[in-house]
């Protein structure tokens, strides 16, 4: 339950990433988002074996991550979360794909086998792609550009204050566990018998502090962002950004250009 | 000037909880808001913005509230909440003093600038950059105090503003809010402070106006505050105050 | 549970994407017209991240000794009614898929199905609220959230089991898929089922008017609606997912494609099937400039492909570098 605290402010930890300045950072929401979408579905296209059709994509997130200075461990940390599951799926093709597709010296190589390396890398960069998107756009402006694309009003106003409460919710069960804690003897964890009212407890209690919480959002002036929501023009640099990176994925995509480098290179050996 | 006439505040299960009050508050003058707990102090601050629903009529520098006035009023009036945690929520504490004035559409200039001036105004320049989950209850009570102070409304209403405060910080608190221009109306029961920074108290009762006069009358009246439910000055605390 | 966007094709994820935003707009349409609705604005999202924390609270199964989380749905919708609940949840995806990377983008969507609006606006109305028709009580409570949260899981996992095989990335069979999925979730969804009914009971326990309000204002806008929104789906879905799959026809399925590609036609006797699939394959492909299949087999290939990929990764990681290290020497 320590990691409680830990989880929480790994979430934020994004959101202080975003405030940095960098030139990716500069850039319209909407070019990154349009980025975004784009490099995700053209890597998903590509069907469960393209490994080696894949691997250009690689330099959208290396690049992007050094322009706009993001730890690496940032993604790795949270590609280890996604990653059981898709390995799951991806070792299930090691089993029930076991055609041969080459050798490397005298070890056969699957087809089962690189569609499990295949599904690996697809996760690592759509996680990168989104998590890159997440860390250089302030959560204000994210929102903000959502309200510009009429995503509905209430679903943005509640994402926007889920994302604030769990903050303070997150540390109202902290002190409620440690305190359970340190009378519950050698127990780990809160008993399931509990479970109930140690939850409901939470819920109730938190119940009065949203509203104080709105309140106060309000007297501030909350209500009134609607109405001055103003349109951000797109600037060059922008059009230049979701250009390349829409064109290049586009690019990689239809054309195998991983595949003309492996002819050039078995021409020559 | 806050004018504050005829005001009810029924809670949706009908119980009254705000009872004909009536008050005004002329240009920079402050007012201490005196009650025990549950004499309706709180629902009236929350009434005053439109939060709570009431009757009656609240007038702001010459704004009446209404369904449609809410948003006007509220740059008018600016609310510090008992509970400095309701107020803070952004990631960081510039963030939050921003919060107000990117709301109003001022561009991101002018809100550094509001947030700077906040920041120095109550020599707290050195939390910016810091989370409020980090933070003492006298450094989250300045940071809230910051939040309304960069909306630059002409009226303030501080609820309870010494809960969560030690000694020293009530003090520093004590000079800031008597260096403020504002038009203010702070809610307490915290008699040694209202006595400090206001000039002028209103006692509430059941939602009602008990009485209402000069601080040094009112608060020393040991059997007026009896009935109003809060324990008056000591003979002890008086000499504290000389 | 988490459908994650590397399992995903575009047909499948753009079709569910028809349908969630379909489900998440009539939602917030819905809700709009309800006075209520600014106010109910803090409860919904306090549950929210109320979810979201619940989560993160371990809690020990006995006799088990493993931990297991609560879930969400059934609990909002008790507590919110269908379309409220369906937003708070989807709110709580969103953050999970944008913070954490849990599902993707992609996926977010399945994702929304999934855990969304199979349990708000389908379990809810057709499960819960008949369940607790006349009135609450603690048995009932926990009778209809048991069994709400089961079923709600069960689709849930099918859903996933659907998506995944329907998108093709996995070669894993459809039963074994299933056998390896169902019986968790039946065991995940009768606890997650009893913790849920544990905190209804509560909550109806100390807050009576929580539940009662939500059933009674929700009481009056429901039955026409419920076939009028599975209709609407299914053609949205329909609609969507045939539209891409016409421009996606072009393109064979990935196993055959892929030994194609990497093997030639010579290693796998192929049914008429497959080849036909291959030579609309060499058709699909013929605008790249020369590419002989019959020719990109043996191991040559393989060596150049794998030192191909390595030298793809030493530019990128190399651009990389570069780029850091200008960027700090510009700092400094």
């Amino acid at each position: 339950m320590a990691d409680m605290r830990a989880k929480m402010s790994e979430l934020y930890s994004l959101e202080q990433l975003s405030s940095q300045k960098s030139s990716i950072h500069a850039l319209h929401p909407l070019s990154k988002i349009i980025a975004t979408l784009t490099y995700i579905i053209c890597v998903v296209s590509l069907d469960g074996y393209s490994f080696s059709q894949l691997a250009p994509f690689v330099f959208y997130p290396v690049i992007v991550i050094a322009l706009a200075d993001i730890p690496y461990s940032m993604i790795w940390r949270r590609a280890l979360v996604a990653l059981p599951f898709c390995a799951f799926a991806g070792l299930s093709n090691v089993i029930f794909v076991r055609e041969t597709a080459f050798y490397i010296g005298s070890l056969p190589v699957s087809f089962g086998a690189i569609s499990f390396f295949t599904i690996i890398f697809r996760t690592l960069l759509c996680v990168s792609a989104v998590l890159i998107l997440v860390a250089v756009t302030p959560f204000a402006q994210l929102t903000a550009q959502l309200r510009r694309m009429h995503v509905p009003q209430m679903l943005i106003s509640v994402f926007e204050m889920t994302y604030r409460y769990i903050g303070t919710l997150v540390n109202e069960a902290y002190s409620m566990s440690t305190a359970y804690k340190l009378r519950a003897g050698d127990k780990k964890g809160v008993q399931m018998k509990d479970m109930g009212s140690f939850a409901g407890q939470l819920l109730l209690r938190s119940f009065d502090r949203a509203e104080r919480v709105y309140a106060a959002m309000k007297c501030r002036g909350y209500a009134m962002r609607d109405a001055l929501l103003k349109p951000l023009p797109l600037k060059k640099n922008d059009y230049i950004f979701t250009a390349a990176v829409c064109l290049s994925c586009v690019l990689f995509r239809a054309v195998d250009v991983q595949q003309m480098l492996t002819d050039v290179l078995g021409r020559m050996m | 000037m806050l004018e504050i006439k005829n005001l009810f505040v029924e809670y949706p299960d009908k119980t009254s909880v705000v009872n004909d009050f009536s008050l005004t508050v002329k240009d920079g003058e402050s007012v201490a808001l005196v009650g025990a707990n549950g004499a309706g102090k709180t629902s009236l601050i929350m009434a005053l913005v439109g939060i709570l629903p009431s009757k009656g009529e609240v007038i702001a520098d010459e704004i009446t509230l209404s369904k449609n006035t809410e948003n006007d009023i509220r740059q008018k009036i600016g609310v510090v909440f008992q509970n400095p945690d309701d107020q803070l929520f952004m990631p960081t504490i510039y963030d939050d003093i921003a919060f107000g004035p990117r709301n109003m559409g001022l561009d991101e200039e002018t809100v550094k600038r509001r947030v700077n001036d906040s920041l120095s105004r109550l020599n707290i320049a050195h939390l910016a950059e810091k989370t409020p989950l980090k933070m003492s209850g006298g450094e989250k009570r300045m940071a809230a105090i910051a939040t309304v102070l960069a909306m630059r409304s002409p009226i303030m209403l501080m609820d309870e503003p010494t809960a969560y405060l030690d000694p020293r910080a009530r003090r520093s608190l004590i000079r800031t809010v008597n260096s403020f221009p504002h038009t203010r109306l702070i809610a307490t029961h915290d008699l040694l402070f209202a006595a400090e920074t206001c000039d002028r108290t209103v006692l509430i009762k059941n939602g009602a106006v008990l009485a209402d006069g000069k601080s040094e009358n009112l608060l020393y009246d040991e059997k007026l505050m009896e009935d109003c439910g809060v324990e008056a000055i000591g003979v002890y605390d008086r000499g504290v105050k000389l | 549970m988490h459908m994650a966007d590397a399992l995903l094709s575009p047909i499948v994820g753009g079709a569910m994407c028809a349908v969630s935003a379909g489900a998440l707009a009539y939602s917030a349409a819905k809700i709009k017209k309800d006075e209520l609705c600014e106010k109910k604005l803090p409860i919904m999202a306090i549950s929210g991240a109320f979810v979201f924390a619940a989560q993160m609270i371990n809690f020990t199964i006995p006799g088990t000794g493993s931990s297991g989380h609560i879930g969400g749905g059934i609990l909002l919708a008790a507590m919110l009614g269908g379309f409220p609940a369906l937003l708070t949840i989807s709110a709580v995806l969103i953050i999970q898929c944008l913070f954490f990377a849990d599902g993707g983008l992609l996926a977010l969507c399945c994702n929304i199905f999934n855990m969304g609006v199979i349990p708000c606006l389908f379990i809810y109305p057709l499960i819960f609220k008949p369940l607790t028709k006349k009135g609450f009580n603690a048995k009932n409570i926990s009778l209809a959230a048991v069994i709400g949260v089961v079923v709600a899981l069960q689709l849930g996992a099918f859903g996933v089991v659907l998506e995944t095989l329907a998108s093709g990335i996995t070669q894993l069979p459809f039963g074994a898929f299933l056998l390896a999925m169902q019986p968790i979730h039946l065991a995940i969804g009768v606890v997650e089922g009893i913790v849920t009914a544990a905190v209804l009971c509560f909550v109806y326990k100390m807050r009576p008017e929580i539940l009662n309000s939500t059933r009674s204002r929700t009481a009056i806008s429901s039955g026409v609606n419920m076939r009028k929104i599975i209709v609407s789906l299914a053609v949205i879905t329909v609609l969507v997912g045939g539209g891409l799959s016409l421009f996606a026809s072009a393109y064979p399925d990935g196993l055959e494609w892929s030994m194609e590609k990497v093997a030639g036609t010579t290693e796998l006797e192929a049914s008429g099937e497959v080849h036909e699939t291959a030579e609309k394959a060499q058709e699909a492909t013929a605008f790249m400039p020369d590419y002989d299949f019959k020719d990109a087999n043996g191991s040559g290939t393989s060596v150049a492909g794998i030192v191909g990929v390595c030298i793809t990764f030493a530019l990128a990681g190399g651009a990389g570098l570069i780029i850091s290290k200008l960027k700090k020497k510009n700092k400094s």
